[in-house]
Parts: structure tokens; C-alpha cells; sequence
């Protein structure tokens, strides 16, 4: 799957559990920048990423992201 | 001061799908009567026996919200216990619970998420033997 489709589908998932479809989903985008980016939504949004591509990540590895970019590096290095 | 009872602990790593914990419960006439207070509820299916027989039903009916304060007690105290916060709950009513009637609610782990923390149960209330309510909840486990 190339970047591009990893980028087409977080923000198809981050449309949903955001409910809204304004939001523009960029390498830079952390949770600073969307209001309603708290500990519950973080939680919704890993799962509807596990879930989305079928992938299972450790509380290490989520714990340490700081922001969109680098959750699309830990979804391609777990890609097969 | 009476000392209060004691939620069970359990973590992440004790959590695995199939584990389940059970709650028996009755509802009492008294604790119907403080609900109908706490909530401003005093429609009479659930505070007149005679209405409520009149409607068809065997008696008062228990509300349901008090269905759902058993789940909540399965899940602060038993099943996972102290440290876990509801993410979501979602329960469909089947049948009546009526006072005084012995019934039990069940919870059972159905995914846990290492990831996150976050812990899916099936909920399933009965009595003697029947259906009155299923459902799911979600639950986070503070670390």
C-alpha cells in the first residue's frame, strides 16, 4: 500500500471518530490540533486503526508518537 | 462510618476473552422509590403496581437505569474492577424486571486491547433463567 492510500484511509477513520470531515490529515497533525483530540479519542482512534489495517500495536509503540507522521511510519513497518 | 465494600483489582495482562464475573441483585421497593427521586421519574409503570398491572405487566416494573447501576457495579467492583473507567455502554431491554424479583447481571470479556487498555464486555441480565436485557459495554484500565 502506497503512503498516499495509508494517508486516504487514516483520514477517512480520523472523519469518523473526529465526526468531522473538515479535518486535514497531515504528517505534522497531532492532537494539539483537534479540539476534540483527548485520552478517549486517542483510544478510538488507535483501535479504528488496528482495526482498519488489520494491524496490533503495543502501548510502547502508540505511547510514543508525537504525531500523524510518525503513526503512518509505525503502520508501514508493520505492513507486510 | 461503615467501611465501604472493596472493588476487586484485576490488570491488563489478567484480562482475556471468556473471563466473566456475575452479579445477583434484587431491587428492593425502597431503592425504587429513591431512584424515582434521584431521577424525577415518577411515571406510574414504575411507582404503581395497580397501573402497571393495568398495562399488562405483573406488577411495578423496575426501572432500567437500575439495570444498568448493577452494570455499573460489575464493572467498578468485579469485572475489571478498581481501576477501569466506562468508554461506552449499550444495553436493549427484553423483558420486565419486577421488585422483590432475584435476578443477576453477567459480564463477560469479549476483546482487550493491549494497545490501548481498553476492555470489551457482553452484558447479559437474567432472571430466573430469562433474558431481561443484553448488551455491550467498554471499558478503560488505567495504568
Amino acid at each position: 500500500m502506497s503512503t498516499d492510500a495509508v494517508y486516504a484511509k487514516l483520514t477517512e477513520i480520523f472523519h469518523d471518530v473526529f465526526d468531522d470531515e473538515s479535518i486535514k490529515v497531515t504528517p505534522e497533525l497531532a492532537a494539539d490540533d483537534v479540539d476534540e483530540w483527548d485520552s478517549l479519542s486517542h483510544i478510538r482512534l488507535v483501535l479504528a486503526i488496528e482495526k482498519k489495517f488489520g494491524l496490533k500495536f503495543s502501548a510502547a509503540e502508540v505511547g510514543r508518537l508525537k504525531n500523524v507522521g510518525e503513526f503512518v511510519a509505525l503502520i508501514e513497518s508493520k505492513m507486510p | 462510618m461503615t467501611a465501604l465494600p472493596h472493588a476487586r483489582v484485576l490488570a491488563l495482562d489478567e484480562l482475556a476473552p471468556g473471563l466473566q464475573a456475575c452479579v445477583e441483585f434484587e431491587i428492593t421497593a425502597q431503592q425504587m422509590q429513591q431512584f424515582a427521586e434521584l431521577s424525577g421519574d415518577f411515571n406510574p409503570l414504575h411507582t404503581d403496581d395497580a397501573f402497571a398491572r393495568g398495562k399488562g405487566f405483573e406488577g411495578a416494573v423496575v426501572y432500567g437505569a437500575l439495570l444498568v447501576a448493577k452494570v455499573s457495579q460489575l464493572i467498578g467492583m468485579r469485572l475489571p474492577g478498581r481501576d477501569s473507567v466506562w468508554a461506552s455502554v449499550s444495553l436493549d431491554f427484553r423483558k420486565p424486571l419486577y421488585v422483590g424479583q432475584p435476578a443477576q447481571v453477567e459480564g463477560v470479556v469479549t476483546e482487550v486491547s493491549a494497545s490501548t487498555g481498553m476492555v470489551a464486555l457482553k452484558l447479559t441480565v437474567r432472571a430466573a433463567g430469562k433474558l431481561l436485557a443484553k448488551g455491550t459495554a467498554e471499558v478503560v484500565l488505567g495504568r
